[in-house]
């Protein structure tokens, strides 16, 4: 099944062959370009003329921005076709693996899903002949998937309602309806709703994990009534912009954007909580080899500055920052000047308990 | 050459096989797959049955679907009636633009028309700047992301399933018995009652049936307009499939909402008959 069982092909394989074979090149071609390259752990592979690599992610200007930051790149350099499709849906997903024929080759997932997907046999294992990971930041890196981007939710506000002087500052002020009236929004899901709540209530960031569920929903039971749930990325952009709420969680690419299309929108980065996207490729893809160097391109610092500058993700691959306008370097996550006062998400809890603890949000909701 | 009787009736049956065709592939299949699957996941047995049962949420989200879509009944009912009524007894120019102010929101999709509400609807909305402007309210109403704005979406885009068929009713009633009742001495009020109503009844309960049924299974007015209080059974069964893959429970809900309407076509089937001989 791995790579070191494959017949070693001759880097100029004839185009035919190559098809009928195309798993097994990339990893002969990696073995190959490592013994020839002994500095470069990954393989740049040649041609890939006609070979179709289905790439799905979350739509709107993200994934339009990865296929520019990296599929088309890709696709110019190896000849291989690249096909957009998404949103990525782990039900949707979880059937495609199940059939043994899954429509999807890479795609993008959470850090969460990563974790449970991996023992569940979801994905390849991430093939480091191919995929370069020592230009990424060792924290970024699973067994399964290579970090694109780090991102964050914080608290966003109206500069409208308040000021630079005034404003909410933490957590516990977006559950203070005396202090701060009025509505405001958190997103329609356990994660990071449950951390939130708990460090409104004084908790330690520290001592977060394991969560204090009990005490968390005990808190979020203050807010409910004054709370607007979203569920997509859009879904909080306009309900900041047009004013619907005046503060609430919301994702710091998210809020850039719509800053950027003149919203008159602050951040306020105090117990943000980080998250990583992970790139993978799907069990039982018919173009591993393909799907990992497509991995191997988005881990370039010209990929990951990119995506960057357009949505103010954080770089995996910290050699990117060079590469990052000025203006979007506060705007990012990992910006050191926040490193005292932010955390990232425990996946790892999550991954245990993340379907416990939905089903009983979802109840909590309903109640 | 004459055909023999039989032979036009053989033919004709080819007639319905392209729609029985889609009907078989497109609803049959997947509705009988879906039930079989709450039957079968995750093991065998009526365990997502008894779930839906036995806990709490799923009869309340139930509970609620059944009030909401029931509340958009009457509303429609309310505002439908006497507009389907100014329809039957417009001229036929007036008429053809009352017809018309019906069927362009009913030819628009309902994506679209949830999020013109919602644009309309929120806290520095149209309505609301109008509503402060004319000194109505000095803060702005809360008409979003709870019921206030579900039922003023789904009443709009369920409204021309009552007009229509009111007017139907309505534009076949000959308007001589109502001036009979007058010149009988009834007034206004009681001759509505006792002639005008009972006519309108069959277009009423038609109206009102195809509203609530269709108000049972709506999702995306309830997912854009409403709040955690409006989760309707359409969400819960959707949220089960794409968050938690568990196609069985989502399986046993979609059982109940089929349920849920067969109840009520057959309430209307049990109340309907004086109402079509009315007709």
């Amino acid at each position: 099944m791995d790579d070191n069982d494959a017949p070693p092909f001759p880097t100029a394989t004839p185009l035919i062959r190559r098809r009928r074979f195309g798993a097994l090149v990339g990893g002969a071609l990696a073995g190959a370009m490592t013994s020839a390259l002994p500095e470069s752990s990954a393989a740049q592979p040649a041609n890939l003329a006609g070979t179709k690599l289905v790439f799905a992610s979350w739509g709107g200007v993200y994934q339009n921005t990865q296929k520019a930051a990296f599929c088309d790149p890709f696709a110019a350099r190896t000849k291989a076709t690249i096909v957009q499709d998404g949103p990525v849906d782990y039900a949707k997903y979880r059937v495609m693996i199940k059939s043994g024929a899954p429509a999807w080759d890479a795609l993008d997932v959470e850090a969460a899903f990563l974790l449970s997907g991996g023992p569940d046999n979801l994905f390849e294992k991430l093939d480091t002949k191919i995929v370069d990971v020592s230009r990424l930041e060792p924290k970024y890196v699973n067994e399964y998937g290579a970090g694109v981007i780090v991102w964050a939710y914080t608290l966003g506000y109206s500069l409208t309602a308040y000021n630079e002087a005034n404003h909410p500052r933490s957590w516990a002020d977006l559950f203070d309806v005396k202090k701060f009236p009025g509505r405001r929004m958190m997103r329609d899901r356990v994660v990071p709703s449950l951390e939130i709540a708990l460090l409104a209530d004084g908790v330690p960031m520290e001592n977060l994990y394991p969560l204090d569920v009990e005490r968390a929903f005990r808190k979020l039971d203050t807010v409910k009534q004054d709370a607007v749930w979203w569920t997509t990325n859009s879904q909080c952009q306009q309900l900041l912009a047009d004013g619907e709420v005046t503060m609430g969680v919301i994702n710091n690419g998210r809020l850039w954007d719509i800053m950027k299309k003149g919203s008159k929108v602050g951040i306020e980065w105090n117990q943000s909580l980080k998250a990583v996207d992970y790139l993978v490729v799907a069990k039982g893809s018919k173009n591993v080899a393909a799907a990992m160097a497509l991995i191997n391109e988005s881990t370039l610092p010209e990929s990951q500055a990119v995506i960057a500058n357009a949505m103010a993700t954080a770089p995996t691959n910290p050699a990117a920052f060079a590469l990052i306008d000025e203006a979007a370097k506060p705007w990012m996550a990992t910006n050191p000047a926040y490193d005292k006062f932010s955390m990232l998400i425990n996946e790892a809890y999550w991954r245990d308990n993340f379907k416990e603890l939905s089903d009983r949000w979802a109840k909590w909701k309903l109640s | 050459m004459l055909a023999k009787p039989g032979f036009r009736l053989d033919r004709r049956v080819f007639l319905v096989l392209p729609a029985l065709a889609v009907s078989l592939g497109l609803f049959i299949y997947p509705v009988g797959a879906l039930l079989l699957r709450s039957l079968f996941e995750p093991v065998p047995g009526i365990q997502n049955y008894r779930a839906v049962v036995t806990q709490p949420v799923y009869a309340a989200t139930l509970w609620n679907t059944v009030v909401i879509s029931a509340s958009v009944t009457a509303i429609c009912i309310v505002i439908g009636y006497p507009f389907a009524y100014a329809i039957a007894s417009a001229g036929p120019r007036a008429r053809r633009w009352l017809i018309f102010a019906v069927l362009v929101p009913f030819w628009s999709s309902v994506l679209v028309r949830s999020f013109a509400w919602l644009v309309l609807l929120q806290r520095n909305g149209l309505v609301n700047q109008t509503l402060i402007a004319l000194g109505l309210t000095d803060r702005p109403l809360l008409l979003t992301h709870n019921r206030t704005g579900v039922l003023i979406g789904m009443s709009h885009v369920l409204l021309p399933f009552m007009v229509l068929p009111l007017y139907a009713v309505m534009a076949r009633i000959d308007s001589s018995y109502m001036k009979a009742a007058a010149s009988l001495g009834a007034p206004p009020v009681r001759s509505f009652i006792r002639i005008y109503l009972p006519l309108t009844r069959a277009g009423l309960l038609n109206g009102a049936t195809l509203v609530f049924v269709l108000g049972l299974g709506y999702f995306v007015v309830p997912a854009l307009l409403g709040g955690a209080g409006e989760t309707m059974i359409a969400q819960l069964i959707q949220s089960q499939v794409s968050d938690f893959g568990n196609w069985g429970l989502a399986g046993a809900l979609s059982v109940v909402l089929l349920a849920a309407v067969a109840a009520a076509f057959a309430l209307l089937r049990f109340v309907v008959p004086s109402a079509a001989r009315a007709r």
